[in-house]
């Protein structure tokens, strides 16, 4: 525990030091006031005092629409924002974690010690983790207090696009880990992740282009593909769904069932046994 | 049962090479043997298999054959390294982190417990001289500075077997000095010491033992006493010795050199040697000196490569 410890201040320590941890939270704090300033704008302080004044409707566009379902839409529609941003800056911030323990003359001082190399590479995972989750709760809540300090409206489920976003990002941090232990490369690392989280992405459409590809073994390899990869444009999607809940529209609950979040999280498990199974057969 | 402290059986490791080339025997069939309290300097040229000896005891590389254990635990499983404190070479401590944070990080890695580690982190600090450094973060630190936190880090857990690689390294002279002490220090308090360096001089002051490698096996080991020692050859101070002395002492069998007011003996035993001095004695002349002539670690060294290069057919 002791060790397990060590790791992870070690890995804040690193953060804070190279500027990643303040840099991340830099441009968290940055989008969050970007919020608070255009919630603050005229005409949306005009809007709720009239929402406060005649009920709990505003108008829009000529129609009554009701406030809380304003703000359910408003926050479901930010946590795909949050989905994306979330995890592009999460894996911007950790994905160097496996190459700089790899360095010659950085990794004999690690592996030196008596932890065990798959204890050692999942304490940088757990810290990695950590520091994504922090940011996200750190974004989502200040996010969520603006909304109720303008609205008096308090949705808890806003914080159930945090558990999405980091089951996203524990599958691409995963995958950046592997290509870490295996290239000992930040920038493949980070080129990688992102190139999955792209592909997969368009998978969601896997049924569209097994249908367009000339060959039945293109349009298996497509299908086992969608199967295998982590599932990031329903997870989106699912984001959307969960911070709306039962009130939202129903199109956004169509198609997202529990196969998106188990697919991904084996993925997730996958890529970090195959990163452990490797870190620990490595010749330094 | 006692256990030595490090110790190595039948040793292989063989690089696999990529695109067909043959593949590189870096150690061939090790056997060495650290006991608590010594210090053991490895030698050889580079690609002797120093370097790849010292990785396969703390687990950064597998052995393709034989057995490497530390105080009896096989080097592979990790509990193997709780006793172990190194110091590798060119290592590179966290430029972020300070003098203190280093070592309590490590020590943390190593199990230490804070109250413990909170004393001996002052303590060590003080010992390597970076007491007044402890705050400072490490990017700041000189090579010789950053050399004596490593050996510091090595030394926190209070292990007991320490492998240092090129220790001194970078390291000013009062400050080798310092760290010789060190190392006295520890191997009398009970510690084993693995020692790799280049410097021979340095591990001429500071091992009691050394082995010397060279294309992955031990072509010499031993007392460095004994390995400097060469046979049977002696010089000895006597006066008067004139020429006909010398010459009376070549007809018993034994080369003769001059070397200054001293000469040189290449006897054949300890019987010889005897037989010239009663002879020296007989013709009136008083021994002032007699003593073993001792080849310098680095004329062994050379020696012994040169030796194994030209056995092999090379040029030396």
């Amino acid at each position: 525990m002791r060790a397990l410890a060590a790791n992870i201040e070690d890995v804040f320590r690193e953060a804070s030091a190279r500027w990643t941890l303040v840099a991340y939270f830099a441009l968290s704090s940055l989008f969050i006031l970007l919020f608070a300033f255009a919630v603050n704008l005229d005409v949306v302080n005009g809007a709720l005092a009239g929402a406060k004044l005649f009920g709990r409707e505003i108008e829009m566009g000529g129609e009554h629409v009701d406030l809380d379902r304003l703000v359910l839409g408003f926050e479901s529609g930010f946590s795909a924002f949050l989905y994306v941003v979330g995890t592009f800056l999460a894996i911007f911030a950790t994905a160097h974690l496996v190459p700089r323990l790899q360095e010659k003359g950085t990794i004999d001082l690690y592996l030196s010690r008596p932890t065990g190399r798959v204890r050692l590479l999942l304490s940088r995972y757990a810290a990695g983790m950590l520091l994504a989750a922090a940011n996200i709760i750190y974004l989502i809540g200040a996010i969520w207090a603006i909304v109720v300090w303008k609205t008096r409206i308090a949705h808890p489920r806003f914080f159930l696009a945090g558990a999405v976003i980091l089951l996203g990002i524990a599958a691409l941090l995963a995958f950046a880990f592997l290509i870490g232990v295996v290239t000992s490369s930040t920038g493949v690392s980070i080129m990688a992740t992102y190139g999955l989280f792209f592909f997969s992405a368009l998978l969601v459409s896997h049924g569209q282009i097994e249908a367009a590809v000339a060959r039945p073994w293109e349009a298996a390899v497509v299908r086992w593909l969608y199967r295998i990869l982590p599932k990031m444009a329903e997870l989106g999607r699912a984001t959307v769904a969960l911070v709306a809940g039962p009130e939202g529209p129903e199109r956004l609950r169509e198609g997202v069932g529990a196969f998106p979040f188990w697919s991904t999280a084996l993925f997730a498990a996958a890529c970090l046994a195959a990163a452990s199974g490797l870190f620990r057969r490595k010749d330094f | 049962m006692v256990h030595s402290a490090i110790s190595t059986d039948g040793l292989r490791k063989v690089y696999r090479s990529r695109m067909g080339r043959s593949d590189i025997v870096a150690l061939d069939g090790l056997d060495l043997r650290v006991e608590p309290g010594e210090v053991f300097g490895l030698l050889g040229p580079n690609g002797a298999g120093k370097t790849t000896t010292v990785k396969i005891l703390l687990g950064l590389t597998r052995a393709s054959a034989g057995e490497a254990r530390i105080l009896g635990v096989p080097a592979e499983r990790p509990e193997s390294r709780r006793p172990v404190g190194y110091l590798p070479e060119g290592h590179r401590f966290p430029g972020y982190l300070t003098a203190r944070s280093t070592l309590s990080i490590f020590g943390r890695m190593s199990g230490m417990e804070p109250p413990r580690l909170r004393t001996r982190t002052a303590e060590l600090l003080d010992r390597v001289g970076l007491a007044d450094w402890a705050d400072v973060r490490v990017k700041k630190f000189s090579k010789g500075m950053t050399q004596r936190l490593g050996l510091a880090a090595s030394l926190i857990h209070e292990p007991s077997v320490l492998m240092l690689d090129e220790p001194t390294d970078g390291v000013d002279p009062v400050g080798r000095r310092e760290i010789r002490d060190l190392l006295a220090e520890e191997a009398r308090a009970g510690r084993a010491i693995l020692l790799n360096s280049h410097l021979l001089s340095e591990i001429e002051l500071t091992c009691t033992r050394v082995a010397i490698l060279r294309r992955g096996r031990v072509v010499a080991q031993g007392r460095i006493d004994d390995l400097t020692r060469r046979q049977s050859v002696y010089r000895l101070a006597a006066a008067p010795s004139g020429e006909h002395l010398v010459a009376e002492i070549r007809s018993t069998g034994a080369a003769v050199e001059a070397e200054g007011e001293s000469l040189l003996l290449s006897v054949r035993d300890a019987e010889h040697l005897n037989a010239i001095l009663d002879l020296v004695r007989r013709r009136g002349a008083l021994v002032r000196e007699l003593a073993p002539v001792r080849s310098s670690l680095e004329d062994v060294f050379v020696g012994l490569v040169r030796t194994g290069d030209t056995a092999d057919g090379e040029m030396p």
